[in-house]
């Protein structure tokens, strides 16, 4: 592939490395996409708000292995349901599968060559965006997690991508999720780093009939890295697939969540986003009701400080014949400074004529009603704003339903709102 | 206690006060009471200090202190306090923490010590008692999903926990069946002491059945038209009110 023609260095540098030796017809066919491409601009629709030049500019190499103290990230509910990766290659002696149930596949990709024929199967019924087949292309490593019929597992599972950079590297973690009909699973995906890197994770997801996924997402990337995330959920009829994007970390932040909803599912994409300094973070989700009677939730809040820049693209689209749709959007927008920035759109297509869809948008400061209550019970202006500010972002935190990590980002969150110091942990 | 002359005020350019004088001494309980829009939950909110309100004239003194040289804020912590019609919700914030915090605050601005989680917890428990709330209440946040009634609930157990030298109730009976609101009617009379206030702001005399006023001022267009005992709010549960704007009207109702 080193023949193709392209215009930046970026993907020329990122393909001249050498093709990792399994799932080669995937590599192939997304090698094959990406011949001519070139990273998008901002005269591309869907990159209108984000400039990549940054991006274009650093000279990422490949990652090599490395090894990463853990400890300040094991989560106590979970210390033998973990998967660790670090610099895109699975991590043995970090991770730990003991506690999972009988049954359940908790494996490295790299070993579990079953899931062959299922890699790279969740077709969002476009061509694939550029950064999933340069993950297709390119990674090393990552997770595939089936579960088998009925079986409900109790403990959640964590799959912890690290990221260490001496030099600027890229790292494709890629992650396969099967649920066989009736099977329930909750999952952890976190990402972590230091240093400069690009992160270009991409899981895909099938649940089977009735089968129910909680999936919290959290991103605390390294300042200087880069994060370019796909999500493609296919949920079967009656399934349920309900995650939470928390991101607080990149300088650049992309996330790409697609999910399909066959008859009777339901589905949630919630996202919070605290953002200061000079972050970008930029969700394009897309919600498709390609069967009647699916009911989606939509909840995205951000906090935007500095000189930061949140961007919510929304689509929804209700296919024809997909009558009893529910739909709920709601993109809700905290500003805390003057140079701070929120372009949020949601795009509805709806093709069928029963159907209920509701979305709102909200940008602004906040509410002097709800500052002049704190002020009349006594707490300054300042405290005031914090407490309100810390609100915003826990009415999303409150609901992670793993205590270790709803705890630590709220307190993380404290740390940031300038809340700590008034000692209010709900 | 409370002393206002002359007071006005108005809302984006637009007066809504125009002209209230009031005075109210250290163990009284006062009413004022008035058709919709008549300006009395205005006053409310501008002695607590809303922001929206501009002071365009006359003069509140508070405990002998200008009341408008004070932020909301430092008037909280001096001892005044507003029960709100429409309690706000502040979700992820329990409503524990958050009334140990207001409690703290002015604890310290009055120099007192201040109260950890855990002498804090026997204390907020003595007080739920006396509105009658369930232990629950405080691990949840705020106000967050709280029924009308169960708003109202806290307002008063954040009176009971603040313990001011004056409170303003407005519209505590807006939300409440009879049995909360004697409930909460009783919790109110309990912490009335010689050394404190009432002022409660309501559309209905039902309220007053319980919280018995010594004074009750009709207010109506921004001013006060009409002010006597008690017996005033009986009368006006008959009557209404179109007698005493008539009778105002006409200019003898003062």
């Amino acid at each position: 592939m080193t023949s193709m023609v392209v215009g930046s260095n970026l993907l020329v540098d990122l393909l001249s490395g050498p093709r990792p030796a399994e799932w080669a017809s995937l590599r192939e066919a997304a090698e094959g996409r990406l011949e001519g491409r070139d990273l998008p601009t901002t005269k591309d629709e869907a990159w209108k708000y984000t400039d990549l030049k940054a991006l274009a500019a650093i000279p990422f190499g490949a990652a090599p292995r490395a090894t990463v103290d853990i400890s300040a990230y094991l989560l106590p509910e979970m210390v033998g349901t973990r998967q660790v990766f670090v610099n895109g290659h699975h991590a043995p002696h970090a991770s730990c599968a003991s506690a999972v149930p009988a049954g359940v596949r908790f494996l490295p990709l790299s070993t579990a060559s079953e899931a062959c024929h299922a890699l790279g199967t969740v077709k969002n019924g476009e061509v694939p965006e550029l950064f999933e087949d340069l993950n297709s292309a390119r990674f090393e490593d990552g997770a595939v997690i089936l579960v088998p019929k009925n079986l409900k597992v109790a403990l959640p599972l964590h799959l912890l991508f690290l990221t260490k950079a001496d030099a600027p590297v890229a790292v494709f973690p890629r992650v396969l999720v099967v649920l066989e009909p009736g099977a329930e699973l909750e999952l952890v995906e976190e990402h972590h780093g230091e240093g400069t890197y690009l992160s270009c994770p991409v899981v895909e997801i099938r649940l089977g009939e009735g089968a129910i996924l909680r999936h919290e997402r959290v991103q605390r990337e390294s300042p200087e890295a880069f994060h370019i995330g796909t999500l493609k959920a296919e949920v079967g009829r009656h399934a349920q697939y309900h995650s939470r994007t928390l991101s607080f970390g990149a300088r650049f932040s992309r996330q790409h969540p697609w999910v399909r909803l066959a008859e009777g599912a339901e589905g949630t994409l919630d996202g919070l986003a605290l953002l200061d300094d000079q972050q970008v973070a930029d969700t394009h989700s897309f919600m498709h009701h390609a069967e009647p009677n699916a009911v989606s939730h939509q909840l995205h809040k951000c906090i935007v400080d500095g000189k930061a820049r949140a961007i919510f693209n929304g689509q929804v689209r209700v296919a024809p014949g997909a009558q009893g749709t529910d739909a709920k959007q709601q993109s809700r927008n905290l500003l805390l400074s003057e140079s701070a920035r929120v372009d949020t759109k949601p795009q509805l297509e709806i093709y069928a004529d029963d159907v209920k869809c509701s979305h709102g948008a909200a940008v602004g400061q906040l509410d002097p009603e709800e500052l002049f209550y704190l002020e009349s019970r006594g707490l300054n202006a300042d405290d005031a704003r914090n407490l309100l500010t810390y609100g915003f972002a826990a009415d999303v935190l409150q609901r992670v339903p793993v205590a270790s990590v709803r705890r630590a980002l709220r307190q993380l969150v404290m740390a940031r709102t300038q809340a700590a110091s008034l000692g209010v942990l709900a | 206690m409370l002393s206002i002359k002359n007071l006005t005020a108005s809302i984006n350019g637009t007066p809504v006060l125009k002209g209230i004088d009031l005075e109210i001494k250290a163990g009284e309980i006062h009413a004022i009471m008035g058709p919709n829009g008549s300006g009395k939950s205005t006053l409310g909110k501008v002695l607590a200090g809303h922001p929206a309100y501009e002071v365009t004239g006359g003069e509140v003194l508070f405990e002998g202190r200008d009341l408008f040289s004070m932020a909301a804020d430092e008037r909280a912590r001096a001892g005044l306090f507003m029960g709100f019609q429409h309690p706000i919700e502040v979700p992820g914030v329990s409503n524990s923490s958050f009334l140990r915090l207001a409690y703290n605050k002015k604890a310290e601005a009055e120099g007192r010590d201040e109260l950890d989680p855990l002498e804090f917890d026997d204390f907020i428990h003595e007080k739920i008692k006396l509105v009658a709330m369930r232990e629950e209440f405080l691990d949840r946040s705020l106000n967050e999903g709280f029924s009308g009634g169960e708003k109202k609930r806290n307002e008063i157990l954040q009176m009971a926990v603040l313990e001011p030298k004056l409170a303003i109730l407005d519209e505590l009976d807006s939300g409440l069946d009879i049995d909360a609101l004697r409930v909460l009617g009783d919790a109110v009379n309990r912490l009335q002491r010689p050394d404190r206030a009432l002022l409660i702001i309501t559309h209905f005399p039902r309220i007053l059945e319980t919280i018995q006023p010594h004074h009750v001022h009709v207010l109506s267009g921004g001013r006060i038209l009409k002010s006597a005992g008690k017996e005033l709010a009986l009368e006006l549960e008959e009557r209404g009110y179109d007698w005493v704007l008539e009778a105002s009207a006409a200019g003898g109702a003062r």
